[in-house]
C-alpha cells in the first residue's frame, strides 16, 4: 500500500497547472483551502508553517502532522480575434502537494519543516495550434523545502521564521516558423533560497490576527538545455544543442489576517494578500552560442495584486467540521503583455471544506474549489496576437492531519 | 468513511464539471451576399508562387482562402481550376537548395525543383470560382478568346485560360458573368506595369493610362450589372518587392589586395574607363565610370543615352543610388564574367530612376481609377501600395511571425521575389476580409497566418 502511494505521489507531485493569478499556487493546506484558502490568522497546526510560522508556537498540540495534496483540473478556451476559431488547452491534471511536521520544543518554542509547492504552471496547448510561435507548453515547477523556528511571548503572541530552499525547474516548447515541426524546447533547473517569516496575536479568545511575508526568490536557470529542432539547411545558423540562462522571479507576498470565533461553533476569517508580482518585468533568454540571433527579451510587466478572501468553519460536533469560502484574485498579467503561457485571468472562486475525526488524533480533510477566469480579450502586442480567453478550474484536494 | 467522502467529491466534480467555452464572434454577411463568389485577376488571384502555378500554391491562394471563409456567411464551395502537378504548369516552379557557384561556392538559394508538369492534355470542364489568369493585364480580361488554344501562336491567347475557358472564344469577365456572382474580387493591374518592370523596361510596354481607365471601368461595369457587389484592390508598388530589392547595385566589391588593386588600375586606367571619362568630358556629359577600394556601382547599358546622340557601344554608365538591379541577374556573370565592372549590365536586368519614375507614375495614375471606380460603384477597397509601402518601412507581425519585403527571411514573398508565401497569402486574405467586413458591415472570420506554411527550407 505504501510502495503504490508513493508511487502514485511521485508520478503525479511534479507538475503544476494555471491557477488564477499568474503562476502561484497556494493549496498548502486543505483546511485553509475550504476557507477561501485563507490562513494567515488561523492556526491550524502544523500548516502554520506556510501560513504563518508565528503561529506555530501558538498550536494546541505538543506535535502535529499534516500531508495533503490538491488535483487542479483546468481548462483554457481561446477564440481569435475577428474569428470563430476556437482552440483549447489540453492541460494534463496537476497536483501541488504539501508535508508538515512540527512540534513545541517548549511552552515557548516551536520548530517544524514543511515541503510544499507554492509556484507551478502548466499549460498545454495542442502543438500545432495557432498561437504556436508563442508556445506549445510549458511546465514550471518549484518545491520549498522549509525548515522553521517559532517562538511566543506569551500565551498571545507568536513570531516565527523559516529558512526557504527552492527547488525549480522549467521546461518550454515553442514552434518556430520554419518548415516541418521546427521547435525550440528549453529545459532548465536551479536552486535557490528565501524565506518566510511571520507574527500571530491572539486579542482575545474571540479575536486572532496574522501576518505573513514570504519574500520572493529569482530562480536564475544557468546553463539550460536548449535544443532546436529546425531544417537541415539551418542546422549550421541554429545550433541543435545549445545553453541558455533564464530567470524568473517567485514574487513576494504580504498576508494580512483577521479571524474571529463568532459563536462556538462558527469561526469567521478575512484576509487580504498582498502578491508583489510587479517584480515580473520580463521573461529574457541568453543563450551561449549564436546569441545574437536567438536571444530574446519578453515583456511581461506584470503588476502587484491584492486578493480579498473570506472563509468560514462550521463546527457540526466532534468529528465534523465544514468550511465555504470565497476570493477574488485579479490578474497581475499587463494589458499589452498577456501571454497564453500563462493565462491568468481575473478570477473568482469558491472553495468548499470537510473535515472528519473518526478519533481525536487523526483529521481527515478534504477540499473543493471552482474557479472562474472571467471571459476577456487579451493580447500579446511584440507578437500581435489577439484573441479572447476564458477558464474554469477544478480542484478537488484532500488531506490528514495528525496530533499527540 | 474516507472512500465514500472521496467518492462524494468525485460526484461534485463530475456535476460541476463544465468546459469553458468563448462565443465572441457570430459570422455574419451583413448587407452582401456571398452565395455565388468569383474572383478575377492574375497570377496573384491564381495561386501561382515559387516562379510557377503548382498545386499545393495554388490551394494557398488568397482566393482560395478567402472563398474558404466565405462559406462560413452563406458561400457556396468556391471551386479551383486544379493544377494536379506539384511541380506545376508551364515553368517548373524553385525551390530552396544548394547549388554551386562559378567560385565553388555552395550556397542556399532557390534552385529549379524537378517533377512531372500538369499534363496540357486535361482540360478542365467544371465551372470555377477562381478565374484568375496568370500574366493578364486589365484589356486581357474583356477579351473574347483569350482562352482559345488556336490563337496561342498569335499571342492573343493565354494558356493558363486556355486551360479552364468554358468555351473557346468566351472572355474571362464573360464566363465570371455566366455565373451569375453575388459577390466578386478584382484585383487586376498589376501586370500593366509589372510586365515592363521585370523586363527592365526592355521588354514590355505600360499600358496607357487612358486605355487603362477605360478597360477597368468597363469591367467593373459589367460585373455590378447584376446586382452583385464586391471588392477591388489595387497595384502594389511593386519596386519594394523583393524580386527588385535583393540585389544592390554597388554589388562589385573590389578587395583591398594586389589582385584588387591590379583589377582596380585595370578599370581607371587606359584599358579601362579612362578613355570613356575624358571623351564624357569633352562632350560635356556629366557621366563618369570610377571604381575604388570597397563596393561600387555596377556598369549598365542605358539605351537613353541614346539621346545625346552617343553611339550603342558608349550608352553605358555606372548605376546611381536608387536605382535598382532584379532578381533575374546572373549572379554568376557578375562574380566570374566582369559584368558590373568591365563588362556593361544588359538593360534587362536593371531598372533605371527614369524607368522606376515611368512605373510609379503608372502604379499611382492606375491605382487613383481603382479608387474611384470602387467609391463610385460602392464595392470595398484594399489599399496593397499603402500596405506594402508599410511594411516594406515597418515590417509586419502577425501571431509571432515576422514579416518584410526581404527575400527569403521576408516570409512575405516566395521564392521568385514577386508572389506570396502561404503565410503571405493568408496576411492578404485577412486584408480582404478587413475591407469587406468594413464595406458591407459583414462578420467573415478572418484567418490564422500561423497555419499556413511558411518557405520550406531543405
Amino acid at each position: 500500500m505504501r510502495k503504490i502511494t508513493l508511487f502514485l505521489l511521485s508520478s503525479l507531485l511534479f507538475s503544476m497547472t494555471i491557477y488564477a493569478g499568474g503562476y502561484q499556487v497556494r493549496l498548502q493546506g486543505n483546511k485553509q483551502n475550504g476557507m477561501g484558502l485563507v490562513g494567515t490568522s488561523l492556526n491550524m497546526g502544523s500548516s502554520s508553517i506556510f501560513y504563518n510560522p508565528g503561529a506555530l508556537s501558538l498550536m494546541k498540540d505538543k506535535l502535529h502532522f499534516e500531508l495533503g495534496a490538491s488535483g487542479i483540473m483546468s481548462n483554457v478556451d481561446f477564440q481569435r480575434a475577428g474569428s470563430n476559431e476556437n482552440y483549447q488547452t489540453d492541460n494534463p491534471m496537476s497536483t501541488p502537494f504539501y508535508v508538515y511536521g512540527a512540534g513545541k520544543i517548549n511552552d515557548m518554542i516551536a520548530v517544524g519543516v514543511g515541503v510544499y509547492t507554492p509556484y507551478g504552471s502548466t499549460s498545454k496547448w495542442e502543438d500545432d495550434w495557432t498561437g504556436k510561435l508563442l508556445i506549445q507548453n510549458i511546465a514550471l515547477k518549484a518545491i520549498f523545502v522549509q525548515p522553521t523556528i517559532s517562538f511566543n511571548f506569551n500565551e498571545k503572541f507568536g513570531i516565527g521564521a523559516g529558512f526557504i530552499l527552492a527547488m525549480g525547474d522549467v521546461e518550454i516548447n515553442k514552434a518556430l516558423n520554419y518548415s516541418g515541426d521546427a521547435n525550440a524546447n528549453l529545459k532548465g533547473s536551479t536552486t535557490s533560497y528565501g524565506f518566510n517569516i511571520g507574527a500571530f496575536y491572539k486579542a482575545s479568545e474571540k479575536l486572532a490576527f496574522g501576518v505573513d511575508y514570504r519574500s520572493e526568490i529569482m530562480m536564475k536557470m544557468k546553463d539550460g538545455d536548449a535544443t532546436f529542432t529546425v531544417p537541415t539547411a539551418l542546422q549550421t545558423t541554429i545550433p541543435k544543442d545549445n545553453k541558455f540562462d533564464a530567470e524568473l522571479p517567485l514574487p513576494a507576498n504580504l498576508d494580512f489576517s483577521i479571524s474571529y470565533q463568532a459563536t462556538e461553533q462558527l469561526l469567521l476569517a478575512f484576509e487580504l494578500d498582498w502578491v508583489m508580482w510587479g517584480t515580473y518585468k520580463s521573461l529574457d533568454f541568453t543563450f551561449k552560442e549564436q546569441g545574437a540571433l536567438l536571444n530574446s527579451t519578453n515583456p511581461r510587466e506584470y503588476k502587484d495584486t491584492f486578493i480579498p478572501r473570506i472563509g468560514a468553519q462550521y463546527s457540526l460536533n466532534d468529528q465534523f467540521q465544514l468550511r465555504a469560502g470565497m476570493y477574488y484574485d485579479q490578474s497581475p498579467t499587463n494589458e499589452k503583455y498577456f501571454t497564453p503561457e500563462t493565462v491568468s485571468l481575473n478570477t473568482f472562486a469558491y472553495t468548499l471544506g470537510l473535515s472528519y475525526s473518526p478519533i481525536e488524533k487523526l483529521s481527515i480533510d478534504v477540499s473543493f474549489l471552482q474557479l472562474f477566469g472571467q471571459t476577456a480579450e487579451k493580447e500579446y502586442t511584440p507578437s500581435n496576437f489577439k484573441g479572447t480567453y476564458q477558464t474554469i478550474v477544478y480542484i478537488p484536494g484532500i488531506g490528514v492531519s495528525f496530533k499527540f | 468513511m474516507k472512500i465514500r467522502y472521496l467518492f462524494y467529491l468525485a460526484l461534485l466534480a463530475f456535476i460541476v464539471s463544465c468546459k469553458p467555452e468563448v462565443n465572441e464572434f457570430t459570422p455574419s454577411n451583413g448587407s452582401a451576399d456571398f452565395k455565388t463568389y468569383v474572383a478575377l485577376g492574375n497570377s496573384l488571384t491564381a495561386g501561382y508562387a515559387d516562379g510557377a502555378l503548382y498545386k499545393s500554391g495554388q490551394s494557398y491562394s488568397w482566393a482560395n482562402i478567402l472563398g474558404q471563409q466565405l462559406t462560413t456567411v452563406g458561400g457556396q464551395p468556391f471551386v479551383q481550376p486544379v493544377v494536379t502537378s506539384e511541380f506545376g504548369v508551364l515553368p517548373g516552379k524553385r525551390k530552396l537548395g544548394f547549388s554551386v557557384d562559378c567560385l565553388g561556392v555552395t550556397s542556399l538559394g532557390p534552385v529549379l525543383d524537378n517533377g512531372e508538369l500538369d499534363p496540357w492534355s486535361n482540360h478542365i470542364d467544371y465551372t470555377v470560382n477562381n478565374l484568375g489568369v496568370p500574366g493578364a493585364k486589365v484589356a486581357h480580361l474583356l477579351a473574347p478568346g483569350y482562352g482559345n488554344a488556336a490563337n496561342l501562336q498569335a499571342g492573343l491567347a493565354n494558356p493558363y485560360f486556355v486551360k479552364f475557358a468554358a468555351s473557346p472564344d468566351i472572355s474571362v469577365v464573360a464566363q465570371a458573368m455566366s455565373m451569375s456572382p453575388t459577390f466578386f474580387s478584382l484585383w487586376i493591374g498589376n501586370n500593366d506595369v509589372l510586365g515592363y518592370a521585370t523586363s527592365g523596361g526592355a521588354g514590355d510596354v505600360i499600358t496607357p493610362t487612358e486605355q487603362f481607365g477605360q478597360y477597368y471601368n468597363m469591367l467593373a461595369q459589367t460585373l455590378v450589372t447584376g446586382g452583385a457587389k464586391g471588392v477591388l484592390a489595387n497595384i502594389p508598388s511593386i519596386t519594394n518587392a523583393a524580386f527588385f530589392t535583393t540585389i544592390p547595385s554597388d554589388v562589385i566589391d573590389i578587395p583591398d589586395s594586389p589582385e584588387g588593386q591590379g583589377y582596380l588600375a585595370i578599370l581607371n586606367g587606359e584599358h579601362g574607363y579612362a578613355p570613356y571619362n575624358a571623351f564624357m568630358e569633352s562632350k560635356g556629359l556629366p557621366y563618369r565610370i570610377t571604381f575604388s577600394i570597397g563596393p561600387n556601382q555596377m556598369v549598365i547599358q542605358d539605351p537613353a543615352m541614346a539621346s545625346y546622340g552617343l553611339p550603342a557601344q558608349l550608352q553605358i554608365r555606372q548605376m546611381v543610388e536608387g536605382e535598382l538591379a532584379l532578381l533575374t541577374l546572373p549572379q554568376d556573370s557578375i562574380k566570374c564574367a566582369t559584368w558590373g565592372s568591365a563588362v556593361p549590365v544588359p538593360n534587362q536586368y536593371i531598372l533605371t530612376q527614369a524607368e522606376i519614375d515611368n512605373i510609379n507614375a503608372a502604379t499611382i495614375a492606375f491605382n487613383n481609377i481603382i479608387k474611384q471606380t470602387a467609391v463610385d460603384n460602392g464595392l470595398a477597397f484594399v489599399d496593397f501600395n499603402a500596405i506594402m509601402v508599410d511594411i516594406s518601412a515597418n515590417g509586419l507581425i502577425f501571431d509571432g511571425i515576422t514579416f518584410s519585403t526581404k527575400f527569403v527571411t521576408g516570409n512575405l514573398f516566395s521564392l521568385d521575389g514577386i508572389h506570396l508565401t502561404p503565410q503571405g497569402n493568408a496576411v492578404v486574405t485577412n486584408y480582404f476580409i478587413d475591407a469587406i467586413n468594413a464595406q458591407y458591415t459583414a462578420q467573415i472570420p478572418k484567418v490564422s497566418v500561423a497555419n499556413y506554411p511558411p518557405i520550406v527550407f531543405p
